[in-house]
């Protein structure tokens, strides 16, 4: 036990001080932000770190994707502009993908914060702009150079002073400038009213310095994350996940090395960098990384400095999941959120009972674009959860991403699409003693006349989310025109007038022997048509038979009965299956 | 005629009489659960025999009751079908498409109250801009419901696509149900709440048709039994909005029922502010297992169209039931008297979200309870009387408390009293936390708010939750334990409607809009005479939910009462803005407005409440005694006064450190503290600078 600095009780409310600063900016952000994509998905972060530049509390951001890289970026800002270089009045801010968040649109704000002349903390947040410049948010990039404006470390602010040129220059290229501008300003203003918060606290609680709360915060975070560690197995663990791709599959190989009270994750054998704007940088992918540990490891240790020491995240250069500088990084969550299943799949044996199958992962994407009158909407969907080792996977959710739906009522207010259907998808959730999460149907038309296209960011088309213990997988992911043609994944489609477009998103991998799944909960699967008949006796060898008339509406639970007899000799005849 | 409120919460009934020459009786009585109804007759029995009515005199009775949250997380509602759009009959299942909390891997979904195998896909479409795509099938209609009547389904709730702007299938449909089955109960979304996203107006529409059959049922009884005690007049139910309702309307929208006990505390809280001249305050009302936090503006509660109900994780949104309902704008946290403290891995002290309850409750209860609560913590410190709690109608055990206490201190390296203090001082830090984010995201500032505190723990609490936030004052009202009650007497009559017709501001039907309100003040007029108000007494509150084009979040404008047209633009343009600027401290950018929703407030006049406090016990000498009490501007205990609160006469004042008892709670007041009693026996306690 390290010799305590502080009491408990008074670290405690510190402690708690601190993530309430915290949270008061991002709810502040969230509020003031103009991008859609930040008030939906919470994709932005806000954080205090101590004057070495080790985050010490952070906001309860809803993607993991912001979880460690704003905590990165400040080791390069300070590196940029140390602190005897920083004055009161001083914000720094860039959009640099490698130095944070891996993405053009997401800017960073810093601020350093002086007490007495001294400096006592640093403030930061990232937010999703709503634009900078380039191309609108797509894949279709060759270069990091065509997808906006990238800022360098600079002075936003200096003593107080806004740095024009650099405003001026930002005006000059982007679309919305008011709003581009009006979120810097709601940044810097965030990050003072965290500065104005700490400022009184350390005077209620007469501290002259943050050295010795930060000191213990990290090292009981790090101590808390290394007894954790601790407990689990040592050894070398492995996964192999695959993704549609661009033009061609990529692999994400996993290596996970537990020793002692570490945990090394290694992507080595990757595919390498692709030439389209799907490749994320390192600090994303151990943002996302962090979060699968995390949530597997020790759930309940907030994340600063010292919960991320004992986790280790390497890919090499070069690689889809570390790319080199200027490589296109637009889309990286496609890419990105296989990660966290990735590592799931490889500990998944050294950690029975605790992780979840492989689901949908990537969120899906759909750019719709037309005239009369002219519209784009980007719409969101995502598929069917990972079966988990005591309970279904949930069916329709996203994970590992947080982003909301958009309702049907308020796309069609917004365009003139008609979605046609969004319903569960029956048997896409992959069989198992535990069954994956069910994917959508969906459908969508025009109702106007006039041109309309599509164009995508989807995955999961060719190789379905993999089942876990003798699981099986769940249904992949469909794209499909209603004259049967099945398109590219990820590449732009013209559409003819009435024409229907379904979008069928993929369906998680199952948990276990579905052959050893309860009968009673297959039953309760076929009475909510989750699952066919058929499914229930091709896939976990019960038969459900409906006892009534058929042609009925309304099928009522007890009208559905398991023949005990029929399935005991069918689940006794058929060779157990023995997973993918 | 005398005025009589009744709320019925988780443990006790509670009831406030008020005589037609201001005199009052309080009442409690423990609560009744398998028939709430019993528990308000017995109350109200008890409080007709204290003298302050004569026989056969009107009375109004308003009434407030969980019984709709009840019957909603305990799902006992009717069996119930959900006619859809057909291919959207999952909306209840997909809802959001998000995870409530980032790492739990092991989350649960919020179950719907519509299982999937009684969700029907009928074959009929609506667009957008109300014109039919598809026909709706009513053939299908008419062999659905047939079979649904024959195998016993109860409840029906209708919600088709876009129907806030075209209700014409709903209707038809509901006149095909009237025919093949009229004892099904049905509820059409178009009715319930008319606004656009049909997740949360199916999810509304479902949960007000499931629990209507027994909604309506106890209203009834509860009607027999004021019949059988002989009560004359009127009978109201208080709604989440903070207005009341006659019981037939709300037993045809029992959802709107959701929440009105503790809209009533803050109603209450609202009320006496504007009375002790502050109309402005924060409401903070803290029991057992929560408290709630409540900002008043203008003498007002602000007031919010989005709440949960019976949410997965207590606290969390996103994790329980969508209700679209007018709903006073609560936080609640998950921390109260009896909230459990202990160390977590970090070898930090941490207090709640788990809690003793009632059963086996704080370890000083003595019921077997050993695990260290907020209550052990308030005793140990001697913000408790061991042997007045109550009243002195229960004795807590000071030893038990202690030993609960020093299990947590000695792996922590801390003192008993010290762990006691950190405890108290958690409690109050999540409780201010919790404010702070509350108020930051409706972009108030609280330093001119002081804290209304009441509920049982509210006053042991509230000072340094005032002092961690830096308010200005703290106001704690005489009978702070029964808060609640007061707010039910002093509600008006008042129903919300809404109907969501999505345009760019500037390209407006004028006269579509129009008709949609003067549609709505009709209803209300409606309503309102059916609940013997005449048509002079109603008043109209219009407003807009507008908002950015694009932008995910609506701000309610207020508008004027007539007819609108395109002149009306700059003005609500200039209303937007400023609005739009108090909520986030800036101008927005150069983007055109929309509206999605028109509102309108139908509302009687609010009830002149004539309080006359009891006057206060004379001849006797307010101070009663003194005891050790813990105080941190001290570091440690010393001798303080104790007061007796129904000794306190209007124009007293004292300072701290102090106590203040009364049967229900005590007010606990720091060093700093300056209190001054008011005219209404409020005790305002204000910061002398540190």
């Amino acid at each position: 036990m390290p010799e305590m600095l502080i009491d408990s009780v008074i670290l405690e409310v510190i402690w708690n001080r601190l993530l309430s600063v915290a949270n008061e900016q991002q709810d502040a952000l969230l509020r003031t932000a103009f991008s859609t994509i930040v008030r939906e998905s919470e994709d932005l972060a806000c954080g205090v770190f101590d004057r070495q530049g080790r985050m010490i509390a952070q906001s309860l951001s809803g993607t993991p994707g912001h979880i460690n890289s704003m905590a990165t970026s400040m080791r390069h800002f300070l590196v940029a502009y140390p602190q005897e270089r920083l004055a009161p009045g001083d914000v720094l801010i860039t959009n640099d993908p490698w130095m944070t968040a891996g993405q053009i649109n997401d800017i960073t704000v810093t601020t350093p914060i002086f007490k007495n002349g001294r400096m006592v903390a640093l403030f930061a947040n990232t937010c999703h702009a709503a634009d900078i410049g380039g191309r609108i948010l797509s894949a279709e990039a060759r270069e990091v150079y065509e997808e906006g404006l990238r800022l360098p470390i600079m002075k936003l602010f200096d003593c107080g002073k806004p740095n024009t040129v650099l405003l001026e220059i930002v005006k000059a290229n982007v679309r919305q400038p008011d709003e581009v501008l009006g979120d810097f300003h709601a940044q810097t203003a965030c990050n003072d009213a965290g500065g104005r918060a700490l400022l009184e606290m350390m005077e209620e609680f007469g501290l002259e310095s943050l050295d010795a709360v930060a000191e213990e915060i990290v090292s009981r975070s790090e101590a808390a994350v290394r007894n954790h560690i601790r407990e689990l197995p040592d050894g070398e663990y492995h996964s192999e996940t695959w993704s549609d791709g661009f033009e061609e599959p990529i692999v994400i190989r996993c290596c996970c090395r537990m020793a002692g009270d570490e945990i090394s994750i290694d992507f080595a054998g990757s595919s390498p960098q692709s030439s389209h704007g799907i490749n994320v940088v390192l600090n994303y992918t151990h943002a996302y990384a962090s979060f699968a540990v995390k949530a597997a490891v020790y759930p309940e240790v907030p994340h600063n400095e010292g919960s991320f020491r004992p986790v280790h995240v390497t890919a090499p250069p070069g690689s889809i999941l570390n790319a080199i500088d200027p490589a296109p990084v637009a889309s990286r969550h496609a890419m990105g959120h296989f990660i966290p299943s990735a590592i799931f799949a490889a500990l998944a044996e050294a950690l029975p009972g605790r992780l979840v199958a492989p689901g949908a992962d990537p969120i899906w994407l759909s750019v719709w674009r037309g005239n009369n009158p002219s519209f784009t909407i980007s719409i969101f969907q995502v598929g069917g959860m990972g079966a988990r080792p005591t309970k279904d996977g949930i069916n329709a959710i996203g994970f590992p991403s947080g982003v909301a739906g958009v309702p049907a009522e308020i796309i069609e207010s917004l365009s003139p699409l008609v979605m046609r259907r969004r319903q569960l998808r029956p048997d896409s959730g992959g069989a198992g003693m535990w069954r994956g999460g069910l994917g959508q149907l969906t459908e969508f038309t025009k109702r106007a006349e006039g041109r309309w296209s599509v164009s995508c960011i989807i995955d999961r088309t060719k190789f379905p989310a993999p089942g876990l213990f003798g699981g099986k997988p769940g249904a992949r992911g469909e794209f499909i025109l209603d004259t049967g043609a099945r398109p590219n994944p990820k590449e732009q489609v013209d559409l003819q007038l009435h024409q229907v477009v379904h979008l069928n998103t993929p369906g998680g991998g199952g948990y276990g022997d579905s052959f050893a799944r309860d009968p009673e909960r297959v039953r309760q699967d076929v009475i909510a048509g989750y699952i066919t008949p058929e499914a229930a006796r091709d896939c976990y060898g019960v038969i459900v038979r409906f006892t009534s008339r058929e042609g009925q509406l309304v099928r009522l639970p007890d009208q559905w009965v398991i023949d005990e007899a029929a399935t005991a000799e069918l689940r006794r005849a058929t060779l157990r299956p023995t997973g993918e | 005629m005398y005025r009589v409120g009744v709320d019925i919460g988780g443990t006790f009934t509670d009831l406030l009489m008020l005589g037609q020459d201001g005199r009052t009786v309080i009442g409690k009585t423990l609560t009744t659960s398998s028939d709430p109804s019993l528990a308000v007759e017995t109350a109200l029995r008890q409080a007709l025999g204290e003298g302050v009515t004569k026989p056969c005199e009107p009375g109004e009775l308003i009434h407030g009751t969980t019984l709709v949250t009840n019957v909603i997380i305990e799902r006992k509602g009717a069996l119930t079908a959900l006619l859809t759009t057909a291919g959207f009959r999952d909306v209840l299942e997909i809802g959001r498409e998000k995870r409530y909390e980032l790492y739990d891997l092991n989350l649960e979904p919020p179950q719907p109250l519509v299982p999937r195998y009684l969700r029907f896909d009928v074959p009929e479409r609506i667009l957008a801009d109300g014109s039919v795509l598809q026909p709706l099938d009513e053939a299908y209609v008419q062999r659905l419901v047939t079979e649904l009547r024959d195998k016993g389904i109860k409840a029906i709730g209708v919600c088709y696509l876009h129907s806030y702007r075209n209700p014409e299938h709903e209707r038809r449909t509901a006149e095909i149900i009237s025919k093949v089955a009229p004892d099904i109960r049905v509820s059409l979304s178009s009715d319930v709440v008319s606004e656009i996203r049909e997740f949360p107006r199916t999810s509304t529409t479902v949960a007000n048709v499931y629990v209507q059959e027994l909604v309506a049922n106890y209203l009834t009884k509860l009607q027999q039994r004021l019949d059988s005690l002989a009560f004359v007049g009127s009978f109201f139910v208080m709604l989440s909005s903070g207005g009341i309702a006659t019981a037939e309307t709300s037993a045809r929208f029992p959802v709107r029922l959701l929440e009105s006990g503790p809209a009533a505390g803050a109603l209450a809280a609202a009320h006496a502010g504007v009375r002790s001249g502050h109309p402005n305050l924060l409401s903070f009302d803290m029991g057992g297992t929560t408290a709630k936090l409540c900002v008043v503006e203008k003498g007002q509660p602000l007031k919010t169209h989005e709440f949960e109900v019976d949410r997965v994780y207590r606290f969390k949104r996103g994790s329980g039931l969508p209700i679209k309902i007018p709903v006073i704008d609560m936080i609640e946290i998950g921390a109260g008297g009896g909230s459990i403290a202990h160390s977590d891995s970090l070898g930090l002290l941490k207090v709640g979200p788990k809690s003793a309850g009632v059963e086996p409750g704080p370890a000083c209860y003595g019921y077997g309870g050993e695990e260290p609560t907020v209550t052990d913590a308030d005793l140990v410190l001697g913000y408790l009387d061991a042997k007045f709690f109550l009243g002195g109608k229960m004795r807590l055990d000071v030893e038990a408390a202690h030993r609960a206490l020093d299990r947590l201190a000695k792996p922590l390296g801390l003192t008993t009293e010290q762990v006691a203090w950190g405890i108290h001082q958690i409690v109050n830090e999540n409780m201010a936390n919790a404010a702070r984010v509350h108020l930051g995201e409706r972009g108030k500032d609280p330093r001119h708010m002081p804290l209304f505190a009441f509920g049982g723990a509210g006053p042991v609490h509230g000072y340094r939750v005032a002092e961690v936030l830096h308010l200005p004052a703290l106001i704690s009202p005489l009978g702070a334990g029964v808060g609640s009650t007061f707010g039910l007497l002093v509600a008006p009559l008042a129903f919300d409607f809404v109907r969501s017709a999505y345009s760019r501001l500037d390209s407006l039907d004028w006269g579509f809009a129009n008709a949609l309100l003067q549609e709505m003040a009709r209803q209300g007029r409606m309503v309102l005479e059916n609940s013997g108000l005449a048509a002079s007494e109603i008043s109209y509150r219009r407003s807009a939910d507008m908002r950015y084009a694009g932008q995910g979040h609506e701000v309610s404008v207020p508008i004027p009462n007539r007819i609108l047209d395109e002149r009306d633009i700059p003005p609500l343009t200039a209303a937007f803005e400023q609005i739009y600027r108090e909520l986030y401290a800036r101008a927005g950018p150069d983007v055109p407005l929309e509206v999605i929703n028109w509102r309108v407030v139908a509302s009687g006049p609010q009830p002149e409440m004539h309080f006359r406090p009891t006057p206060a016990r004379t001849g006797e000498t307010a101070k009663k005694g003194s005891r050790l009490v813990y105080f941190p501007e001290y570091g440690s205990f010393v001798e303080t006064p104790v007061y007796d609160r129904y000794v306190l006469r209007s124009g007293m004042s004292l300072r701290g450190p102090a106590i203040i008892e009364e049967r229900e709670s005590s007010l606990i007041i720091g060093a700093r503290g300056q209190a001054r009693v008011d005219e209404y026996l409020n005790v305002i306690v204000k910061f002398a600078d540190a």
